[in-house]
């Protein structure tokens, strides 16, 4: 066996899937007004206030991302390049040749930015409205930036959830106790294995 | 999406019949138990100086003398203008916070409001306030008493006919009949609720020569909300397809190249 998340990323993503999840449920719920959600809250300002405090569990969780995943999401090679290429190796049945990963693959390191850039701007405009007031362009500004980060959060998250579940079988497991079978690992992950000598 | 009612009803505001007695502002507070508010004088009789959570309505006083008339005030009624298409309305989260009124009044439930404000940017007229609980208040066109067949507090108050209520159509017309060219907001914003007799360049009464939505929100609402959805429906389906057709990841069908 192989521990390939440590306890704090599984406690934290874990933390981050299910704000994200609530904020986007609450958000539709803004978005269209639609009423059985709020009552499903208790009053609409219990939604209001469920989502802005959740807002802030989500931007403390992404906040501790940084120190789990940014260092290796910006690391990039050659074999990234062929990697994006293949299309990951998800686009077709037949058998394929993958280039060679280190402990996160080309896909998963350009969602971590993608994530990361879209939290801060969700984050950030989310305060801007809950917070500062009497700046009807701050305002208006922030309410557009909030509405296309959800846009891209509601594309970008079932499809994070789906690759890392159905399309994979077993990735599940890495967020349950963070651990991989060795074999597994030497193939999914050469480039770490040979880091931390294993391989 | 409003649309104009037949029987929508509206103000007409006639700011060279004003005399300036504030009367509107009064019978306001006196209907929608408003508490009064210590102001200062700051050397015009426009007082309190803007719309307040409980001043629903102020009669804006300008001086702007002409060549013809060295000695010229303005009076103009100030309030919500109960658009047709209400800003306000439309960028409000809350179900059933900011309403339509059979009428055409864009009225509001306070138990309903979140106190988000974002009606406050919302408003292409700077209407919205927010009381001391962090709720909407503004005018709402005497909803209760409209509902009733009674005019709004400041219309019935009026003793110079400056502000008029009725059937929307039929002030318009008696408007026009009465020489005035242009109606403010008879087509602005699909029709605004509270429409203005001006016999100059509306500028010159302080107004917004052409009000509309910020361009933003037309854009959010336009595109980004069905986006919103179409976005996630495409992503599901599309996983559905990729499951289907090319299936998971399977790793024996994979050959790894050797770091």
């Amino acid at each position: 066996m192989v521990r390939k998340a440590s306890v704090e990323e599984i406690i934290n993503h874990w933390i981050l899937a299910g704000s994200c999840i609530l904020l986007i449920i609450t958000g539709y719920g803004f978005l269209f007004k639609i009423e059985p959600m709020y009552a499903l809250f208790g009053s609409n300002m219990t939604m209001k206030i469920v989502h802005n405090w959740t807002g802030v569990v989500f931007s403390a969780s992404l906040f501790a991302t940084l120190f789990n995943y940014l260092h290796e999401a910006l690391t990039y090679d050659a074999d990234d390049w062929a990697w994006i290429k293949m299309g990951g190796g998800y686009l077709s049945k037949k058998q394929t040749v993958a280039p060679p990963m280190g402990r996160f693959n080309t896909g998963q390191k350009l969602y971590y930015l993608v994530i990361l850039l879209a939290g801060i701007v969700i984050s950030a405009s989310g305060f801007s409205i809950w917070l500062v007031q009497g700046n009807r362009s701050l305002t208006l500004a922030s309410h557009l930036m909030h509405n296309m980060a959800f846009v891209l959060f509601v594309m970008a998250v079932p499809a994070h959830a789906y690759l890392g579940t159905l399309a994979n079988p077993g990735l599940l497991r890495i967020m349950i106790n963070g651990t991989v079978p060795l074999e597994v690992a030497k193939k999914r992950y050469p480039k770490w294995m040979k880091e931390i000598g294993k391989m | 999406m409003s649309t104009i009612k037949e029987n929508r009803k509206a103000l007409l505001i006639s700011p060279e019949l004003c005399i300036g007695c504030r009367g509107c502002q009064t019978a306001c507070k006196s209907w929608n138990q408003l508490p009064g508010q210590k102001t200062i004088n700051y050397g015009t009789m426009q007082n309190p100086p803007d719309l307040t959570p409980v001043s629903f309505n102020i009669i804006r006083y300008s001086e702007v003398p002409s060549d013809t008339n060295p000695v010229r005030w303005l009076f103009v009624s100030r309030r919500c203008m109960h658009c047709g298409d209400a800003g306000c309305m439309k960028i409000c989260p809350a179900p059933g916070a900011i309403y339509r009124t059979k009428e055409g009044a864009v009225a509001y439930d306070k138990d309903k409001c979140i106190g988000c404000k974002l009606c406050v940017a919302g408003c292409p007229f700077d209407v919205p306030r927010y009381d001391a609980q962090g709720k909407i208040s503004k005018c709402h066109l005497c909803y209760d008493r409209i509902a009733d067949g009674l005019s709004p507090a400041c219309a019935k108050t009026c003793p110079s006919g400056a502000i008029r209520f009725g059937d929307r159509d039929a002030l318009i017309d008696s408007a026009k009949k009465a020489g005035y060219a242009k109606v403010y907001g008879e087509a602005d914003l699909t029709g605004l609720g509270a429409l203005y007799a001006f016999k100059d360049a509306p500028k010159i009464y302080g107004m917004n020569e052409n009000p509309a939505i910020a361009e933003s929100v037309i854009f959010w609402n336009t595109v980004l909300k069905p986006l919103a959805v179409i976005g996630l429906g495409g992503i599901v389906a599309g996983a559905l397809l990729h499951y289907v057709t090319i299936g998971p990841h399977k790793d024996a069908d994979e050959e790894v190249k050797k770091p």
